[in-house]
């Protein structure tokens, strides 16, 4: 994670500086707060792409399409999509280098903590990705992933952070070209969407 | 109302009565009137004196098995001999599928409890008082209630009430405003209720499936996942994860959204869970304690169509 923490800090400084700018501005009141992010994003229009990207992604992000580059964090699992990322590399398939991956034993593991965590800290997209049903290493660890996710992906929906934005594959350890086509069709999706502003901490990732 | 409360606070009475005189319980949970206001208190009867001050009526709001748990788990004082007999409780029917619940996750040793259930057309909400025959409008969660009986009683006290709904046939109308919302006018509205909220942890508090002896909100070993700062990102976190963690468990007593201490409708992310989980993997929460809980267990053929 500290690896990708210094990498979310690099192109997001300008807009984070500006969102701390805003806060303080507006603090006495919640309305006031909307108004000062507005005034904030047209000063800086001209001059920073990046920062007005942060402050006013719904209409920036159709602008700036190729621009911006999503920051997808990625849970493979050691046995089958961890492998299978190997395979994509060690054959030379081309995929885009936007995804960060951590590995953890089995797509069991992944909390749903993780997933929110990995959104405060500025992930623009969080990909889980482990064995297909019946082949967990762990007998049914995947099957309880199946569970817990899925009602993470209707919870994110609901609380109104697209469900888009996390994404649950099964890669086996053979499927290389797969694990490049999720990630290069993830990615693209996320260009789409435009950054994640919902959820980032307002100091930025630490 | 069809039902005669009055008659049923008198047998409560007697049966508490009976029970605390013959020492078969250490005390009966139950609601008392409180002393200066309407609405009714919880009291931990332990004399015959206590168990004529219980009280049934449409305010007896909170669920008690909120204490249950708690008293269950309270080990005895240094050299003090543990007192083995049961605990008397007064539920619910909305209480009682509490009970279930908790005995499914093997929160309550057999033979630990003795349930005085009481059978309810519906409950008043003391927030919004109304000119009638009772003075309060009816509660929300009581217009969507599914069980008017008790699911789980030694000794059920009133009339049987018919059933007039079921899981089943719930069309979830209280959350489809919020479905039909579009995502960005479905964000603004949470993220209005999370400015508001204070993050007191009152829903948790109040919350009687929330029995967690460390709660992950309060963790800071070896990594606190959530931090004290009350700003909408870890509001939002707080909500996004305790629903999940009362995903296919919530039994909608409605408890979290009573306590809240900013009107937040956290009522709508429990029902909304409540919905999905019925679809997808056909969950009936606080039903029957041999059913499997949602997360602990799965199907070959869960339904997968989000999933690359």
């Amino acid at each position: 994670m500290s690896m990708d923490g210094k990498d979310t800090k690099a192109p997001r400084s300008q807009g984070d500086r500006g969102d701390a700018e805003n806060q303080e501005v507006g603090s006495q009141e919640v309305g006031s707060q909307e108004v000062g992010s507005q005034e904030v994003g047209s000063q800086e229009v001209g001059s920073q792409e990046v920062g007005s990207q942060e402050v006013g992604s719904q209409e920036v992000g159709s602008q700036e399409v190729g621009e911006f580059e999503p920051k997808i964090i990625g849970f493979l699992c050691n046995w089958c999509s961890y492998t299978g990322a190997d395979l994509a590399g060690t054959s030379r398939i081309q995929y885009p280098p936007n995804i960060r991956v951590i590995k953890v034993m089995c797509s069991g593991r992944v909390n749903p903590q993780f997933v929110m965590k990995a959104f405060q800290e500025g992930a623009d997209g969080v990909l889980v990705s482990g064995c297909h049903p019946g082949d967990c290493h762990y007998i049914e660890g995947n099957f309880h992933t199946r569970r817990k996710l899925t009602m993470l992906r209707d919870q994110l929906e609901f609380m109104g952070i697209e469900a888009e934005r996390f994404q649950i594959s099964w890669v086996s350890a053979s499927e290389g070209i797969k694990f490049a086509e999720v990630v290069s069709n993830f990615t693209d999706r996320l260009r789409d969407l435009g950054p994640q502003t919902q959820l980032v901490k307002r100091g930025g990732a630490r | 109302m069809a039902i005669n409360r009055d008659a049923m606070q008198t047998e409560i009475r007697e049966v508490a009565r009976k029970w605390i005189e013959a020492g078969e319980v250490r005390f009966v949970l139950g609601w008392e009137k409180s002393p200066n206001s309407d609405l009714s208190r919880p009291i931990f009867a332990s004399s015959a004196d206590d168990a004529s001050r219980l009280v049934w009526n449409g305010l007896c709001t909170g669920n008690l098995t909120r204490y249950l748990v708690d008293e269950l788990r309270k080990k005895p004082k240094r050299g003090e001999e543990p007192d083995c007999r049961p605990i008397g409780i007064v539920v619910k029917p909305c209480d009682s599928k509490a009970l279930v619940e908790l005995t499914k996750e093997k929160q309550i040793p057999e033979g630990s409890i003795k349930v005085i259930g009481v059978t309810c057309e519906g409950q008043l909400d003391p927030s919004r008082p109304e000119p009638g025959n009772d003075a309060y409008a009816k509660a929300d969660k009581c217009s969507v209630c599914h069980n008017h009986n008790p699911l789980m009683a030694d000794v059920v006290i009133g009339d049987e009430v018919a059933e007039t709904s079921k899981l089943e046939d719930d069309d979830f109308s209280d959350v489809k405003g919020l479905e039909e919302m579009t995502t960005k006018e479905r964000w603004e509205f949470w993220k209005r209720q999370s400015e508001r909220c204070v993050r007191c942890y009152a829903c948790r508090d109040a919350c009687p499936m929330c029995y967690c002896v460390e709660c992950i909100f309060d963790r800071e070993k070896p990594y606190r996942w959530n931090d004290k700062t009350v700003d909408v990102p870890e509001n939002v976190f707080y909500h996004v994860i305790r629903g999940l963690h009362l995903a296919g468990r919530c039994i909608d007593c409605g408890e979290c959204e009573r306590a809240c201490p900013m009107d937040i409708p956290i009522r709508k992310i429990n029902r909304y869970l409540m919905k999905r989980a019925y679809q997808r993997f056909g969950v009936k929460p606080g039903q029957d304690p041999e059913d499997e809980s949602m997360f602990g267990s799965f199907d070959m053929n869960d339904p997968q169509e989000e999933i690359w």
